[in-house]
């Protein structure tokens, strides 16, 4: 499985007409975003492992709808999603997200990358801390978009939301955020 | 992007995320129990059982065509076959010929298959049999034992079931199909490995049994338990 080239498009078409291997290779591929998404979303690690197993299992048999060229990824991703987002609210529970350094060594032994090493350990402490308070739907915006990777696009689709809401929601909670920040 | 926003993406590679497990494994055996799955519509299954509980009704009114329909009924790994002169058999325990007790996860190791258990308020049983194909366990449910054995119909680990004329075979609603089986004298004989190598393990009287189909998998309880009460606990097991 590792060391072969990834031609995704092929995997797909080859998953669609019922190629398990296929499927496993993408499965592979997308499970460390797939599990990072679900944990950002649910808020527990196990849920997050439920739900990018769901995901995944929804996926392959959604696969027939799947319109050939589209990007895969936000389009599992948002099926990824709704698991995560089903299971936090069973939960009743509100993911919180911690540092390595705070959650590892509140001495902070571990070495932060130059940009947040530019912040003392109390500003990144209270940044996240800012990210942890905003509403729901910013926060939700906000994680996926900065501490994912993923473009706006891609949290639009994730989010089955219109990019005009994702932008706006983006610029609401950088605002709010930029009070903690300064 | 500003400072901020750079900031931002560089605080979620400080985030601590738990990693991240290997799902393939888990997503390939999901897959591969729905391969097996006969996973009909609800409305298709309700009327296969409806077809199949007229048939039923055929076989009992009509000798002809019950000699003819029930000759042979299979369920995934198991087969029920009604006959006139019982095979010789033996009053023997209810785990007889299933081989040693193993701990739990040796035996899903070698029957190549997890167990499914009921979530009820009995003692949970620590002890299990295994066979390739076949794992099964005695538990404790409402102060009787009960035999539960779970089959995998792609593998070996074959239950045939004879049914005696004094012996009930009712289809029921659960699982993918289900036949429940009371009354009279039936037995039943364990095939265990394949080709040339199998074997007829044990030949022995039978108690009330419920067989059914889950996915790939076939599930089987026995013991002195009326069809309510097994339906009770079958359902605890494959809700």
């Amino acid at each position: 499985m590792v060391g072969r080239p990834l031609d995704e498009n092929d995997l797909i078409r080859r998953a669609q007409r019922g190629d398990k291997h296929a499927y496993e290779e993408l499965v592979y591929a997308y499970q460390g975003i797939a599990f990072r998404t679900a944990y950002l979303l649910a808020g527990d690690g196990a849920d997050a492992e439920e739900a990018a197993q769901d995901g995944f299992v929804k996926a392959w048999r959604a696969l027939g709808r799947f319109r050939d060229g589209a990007p895969f990824r936000p389009w599992l991703l948002q099926i990824v999603a709704n698991e995560a987002r089903n299971r936090r609210r069973s939960a009743g529970r509100r993911a919180h997200l911690a540092t390595r350094a705070a959650t590892e060594h509140a001495s902070g032994d571990a070495a932060p990358s130059p940009e947040v090493a530019l912040l003392s350990a109390e500003q990144r402490e209270a940044l996240l801390a800012a990210v942890n308070e905003l509403p729901e739907d910013q926060r939700t915006v906000i994680t996926l978009r900065y501490f994912l990777g993923l473009s706006e696009q891609e949290v639009a689709e994730t989010l089955a939301l219109p990019t005009g809401t994702v932008k706006s929601r983006t610029s609401r909670a950088l605002e709010r955020l930029r009070e903690s920040y300064d | 992007m500003t400072e901020l926003e750079r900031v931002l993406v560089a605080l979620g590679r400080e985030l601590d995320f738990p990693p991240a497990p290997d799902l393939v494994p888990s997503v390939r055996e999901r897959l591969e129990r729905r391969r097996f799955a006969f996973a009909p519509s609800r409305r298709v299954l309700a009327l296969a059982v409806a077809l199949v509980v007229v048939a039923f009704g055929i076989a009992l009114a009509v000798p002809q065509a019950r000699s003819a329909i029930l000759d042979f009924f299979h369920i995934g790994a198991a087969t029920v076959e009604r006959v006139d002169t019982l095979p010789p058999a033996q009053e023997r325990p209810l785990a007889a010929g299933l081989g040693p007790l193993l701990p739990r996860r040796e035996a899903e190791i070698r029957a190549q298959l997890a167990i499914r258990l009921p979530d009820f308020d009995g003692p949970a049983p620590r002890r299990f049999y295994a066979q390739p194909g076949l794992i099964a366990t005695l538990l404790h449910y409402r102060g009787k034992p009960v035999l539960l054995a779970e089959l995998r119909d792609d593998q070996v680990g074959i239950a045939k079931k004879f049914a005696g004329p004094g012996t009930t075979v009712e289809p029921v609603q659960l699982g993918d199909f289900a036949l429940w089986i009371e009354g009279g004298e039936h037995v039943i004989r364990w095939f265990f490995g394949v080709g040339e190598e199998r074997r007829i393990d044990t030949t022995r009287f039978a108690g009330n049994v419920l067989i059914w189909l889950d996915g790939s998998t076939t599930f089987r309880l026995e013991g002195d338990l009326n069809k309510n009460q097994m339906l009770e606990l079958a359902r605890d097991i494959t809700r």
